[in-house]
C-alpha cells in the first residue's frame, strides 16, 4: 500500500503548478489554497484566475494536454522549466488521470497559437472545425468528400483566386455557425474549388481556384493537390485552411505554409 | 345597485337566515380551498416556480418558509374566503350596517390586485435586472452594474404606480415624473445612439445591394485598399499599411470608387 502512496507521493512533490482538465467545485476551491491552479475546459464554469478555453473536444488525452500547456505557455500562466500535474478525466465522467509533466517538454505545434493568434476569431475557426469534423464524419450521401475551407484575410485571398464558375454565396449573408449552414456546405462540398470565410465568419465564396506560389511550401510527402494548395495559400496570406481529406478522411488544419493539426473525424 | 344580503334577509326569517350565513361559510371554505389548488396548479404548470427562482424576493419570503407560488394561491384563497365571511356575515345581520364596513367588499378585489401588482412588480423587476447582468457578464467594468440597477428600479416604480392607482391614491405628480423619465431616457438614448443608428442604416442597404463585396479594391474617404469585412455597423479595408474601419454612414455620404 506505501508503495503506491509514494510514486502519488513523487508525483506531487516539488510542483510549480497544478493544471486541471476538468474543473469540479469543490476540487478547484481545495487546490487554489496552495497551489497555482490552471484551468483547461471548453467553458470557463469557475471564473478561474488562470484560464484556457478548449476549442475542440481532443479526444486523445495526450492532444488535450499538449493544446493545454502550449495556451498556459502562451499566456504565461507557466513557464518553460515549470513542473506541473496535470489532472482529467479519460474515462468516464470523474477525475481518473494523474500526469507529470515539464511545461516544456513538447516542440511547440502552435495548435494554441492557431486558434487564438490567428487573423479570423476564435469562434469562427472553431466553427469551421466543426464542421469539418461532421463533413467527415458522415460524408456526401455516404461517400467520403474532400473539402477545402480558407479562414480570415478574405480580401487577399479572394484576390489570389478566381472563380470556378458562379459564385453561390454571392449577395447571401450565412455565417459558419448558421445552422443551415452545415447543410448548405455539404451540398456545395461535391463542388470543386476552396470555401472562402471571412475574418467575422461570413462566408464569402465557394469555387474558388486558389493561385497562391506554391514555393517553399514545405508540407509532408503524400498529401494530394488541396493540401498543396491549403499550405500554399497560408504562406502568402495571412489566412488559415482547414483541410478534409477525401482519401484519408482526416481533417487537417495549415498556417503560414506548415500542417499545424491533424484531428480524425471518426473520434469526436 | 341591489343588495343580495338585503333580498335574502326580507326572504327568510332570521334563523334561517343564520342556517344560509353557516351555508356561505362553508361554501366559501371550499370555493376558497378549491381556488388554493387551482392556482397553485396554474402557476406550478405554467412553470412560475422555475421562472421566480434566484430573485431577491423568492429569497427574502424563503426566509419565512413561503415560496412565491404559495404566497398567490393563498393570497387568491384569502380572498375568497374573506368575501364569504362579509357574506355570511351580512346575511346574518349580526353586522351593523357601517358605511365602512358596507364599502370594504367592494375594496377588497383592487386592494387584491394591488398586492398581486407589488408582487409582480417585484418578482420582474429582479428578474430583468438578473437578466441584464447576464448580458452585460463579459464587460469587465464596474459602472455597467448600474444598468440592471436602473431598470430594475424603473419596474418597481411603475409597479408601485399601479398599485396605489388601484387603492386610489392621487397619484398624478408620480405619473408626470415617470412621463419625465422615459421622456429623458428616450431623448438622451437617441442623441448617444445617433451615430450607430445611421451606421446600422447605411449598412443594411450596403449588406442588402452590396455595391462593392470583399475582395475587391475600393477607395472611401482617399483611404484605399482592400475590402476584408462589411458587417452592419462599419466597413473594413485593408491596406498594405493599415486596416482602415470606417463607419457605414461615411461610406455612403462619400460615396465609393471601385477599382478593377
Amino acid at each position: 500500500m506505501s508503495h503506491i502512496e509514494d510514486v502519488l507521493d513523487s508525483l506531487a512533490s516539488d510542483l510549480d503548478g497544478v493544471v486541471l482538465f476538468s474543473p469540479e467545485a469543490d476540487l478547484y476551491e481545495q487546490l487554489t489554497d496552495d497551489h497555482e491552479v490552471v484551468v483547461i475546459s471548453a467553458e470557463d464554469e469557475r471564473d478561474a484566475e488562470r484560464f484556457v478555453e478548449l476549442p475542440v473536444e481532443f479526444s486523445e488525452l495526450s492532444d488535450r494536454v499538449r493544446f493545454g500547456i502550449e495556451g498556459a505557455l502562451a499566456q504565461e500562466f507557466l513557464g518553460e522549466n515549470d513542473q506541473v500535474l496535470c489532472l482529467a478525466t479519460t474515462y468516464g465522467d470523474s477525475l481518473d488521470t494523474a500526469m507529470r509533466v515539464r511545461a516544456g517538454e513538447f516542440t511547440e505545434t502552435g495548435v494554441y497559437d492557431l486558434f487564438v493568434n490567428s487573423r479570423a476569431e476564435p469562434g469562427v475557426i472553431r466553427n469551421v472545425v466543426d464542421v469539418a469534423v461532421e463533413l467527415g464524419k458522415k460524408g456526401q450521401k455516404g461517400k467520403p468528400v474532400g473539402a477545402l475551407f480558407v479562414v480570415g484575410d478574405a480580401g487577399k485571398v479572394m484576390n489570389k483566386s478566381r472563380p470556378l464558375s458562379y459564385n453561390p454565396f454571392e449577395k447571401s449573408h450565412v455565417h459558419v455557425g448558421d445552422p443551415i449552414v452545415n447543410v448548405m456546405l455539404k451540398e456545395f462540398s461535391r463542388l470543386d474549388g476552396a470555401f472562402v470565410i471571412s475574418d467575422g465568419g461570413k462566408i464569402v465564396s465557394a469555387y474558388r481556384y486558389l493561385e497562391p506560389s506554391a514555393e517553399g511550401v514545405d508540407i509532408p510527402k503524400g498529401l494530394g493537390a488541396r493540401h498543396m494548395a491549403a499550405g500554399a495559400i497560408t504562406r502568402d496570406t495571412n489566412a488559415i485552411a482547414i483541410v478534409l481529406s477525401e482519401s484519408d478522411g482526416l481533417v487537417r488544419a495549415f498556417k503560414r505554409g506548415e500542417l499545424i493539426l491533424e484531428l480524425d473525424p471518426e473520434e469526436y | 345597485m341591489v343588495d343580495p344580503a338585503a333580498i335574502i334577509r326580507t326572504m327568510l326569517s332570521e334563523e334561517t337566515a343564520v342556517t344560509v350565513a353557516i351555508a356561505v361559510l362553508f361554501i366559501g371554505a371550499v370555493a376558497g380551498y378549491l381556488v388554493w389548488r387551482t392556482t397553485r396548479n396554474l402557476l406550478v404548470q405554467l412553470d412560475v416556480p422555475g421562472a421566480v427562482e434566484g430573485t431577491a424576493f423568492e429569497r427574502t419570503i424563503q426566509n419565512f418558509g413561503l415560496s412565491t407560488v404559495g404566497l398567490f394561491s393563498q393570497m387568491a384563497a384569502l380572498f375568497v374566503y374573506v368575501l364569504a365571511v362579509f357574506i355570511a356575515l351580512q346575511v346574518a345581520q349580526i353586522m351593523n350596517a357601517d358605511l365602512f364596513w358596507q364599502r370594504f367588499p367592494q375594496y377588497l378585489p383592487q386592494l387584491f390586485i394591488a398586492a398581486v401588482v407589488v408582487i409582480v412588480g417585484l418578482v420582474i423587476g429582479d428578474k430583468v435586472s438578473l437578466a441584464i447582468s447576464e448580458r452585460l457578464k463579459s464587460v469587465k467594468l464596474p459602472e455597467v452594474t448600474l444598468l440592471p440597477k436602473l431598470a430594475k428600479y424603473s419596474i418597481f416604480y411603475v409597479a408601485a404606480l399601479i398599485a396605489l392607482g388601484q387603492l386610489g391614491v392621487a397619484t398624478m405628480a408620480l405619473i408626470v415624473l415617470l412621463a419625465a423619465y422615459a421622456f429623458g431616457l428616450l431623448f438622451l438614448s437617441a442623441l448617444a445612439f445617433k451615430d450607430l443608428l445611421t451606421a446600422a442604416a447605411a449598412g443594411t442597404y450596403l449588406l442588402l445591394t452590396e455595391p462593392y463585396s470583399i475582395g475587391d479594391e475600393v477607395e472611401i474617404d482617399d483611404r484605399r485598399g482592400v475590402v476584408q469585412e462589411i458587417d452592419v455597423f462599419v466597413t473594413h479595408v485593408e491596406s498594405d499599411e493599415a486596416e482602415f474601419i470606417i463607419p457605414n454612414q461615411r461610406v455612403v455620404r462619400s460615396g465609393i470608387t471601385r477599382f478593377r
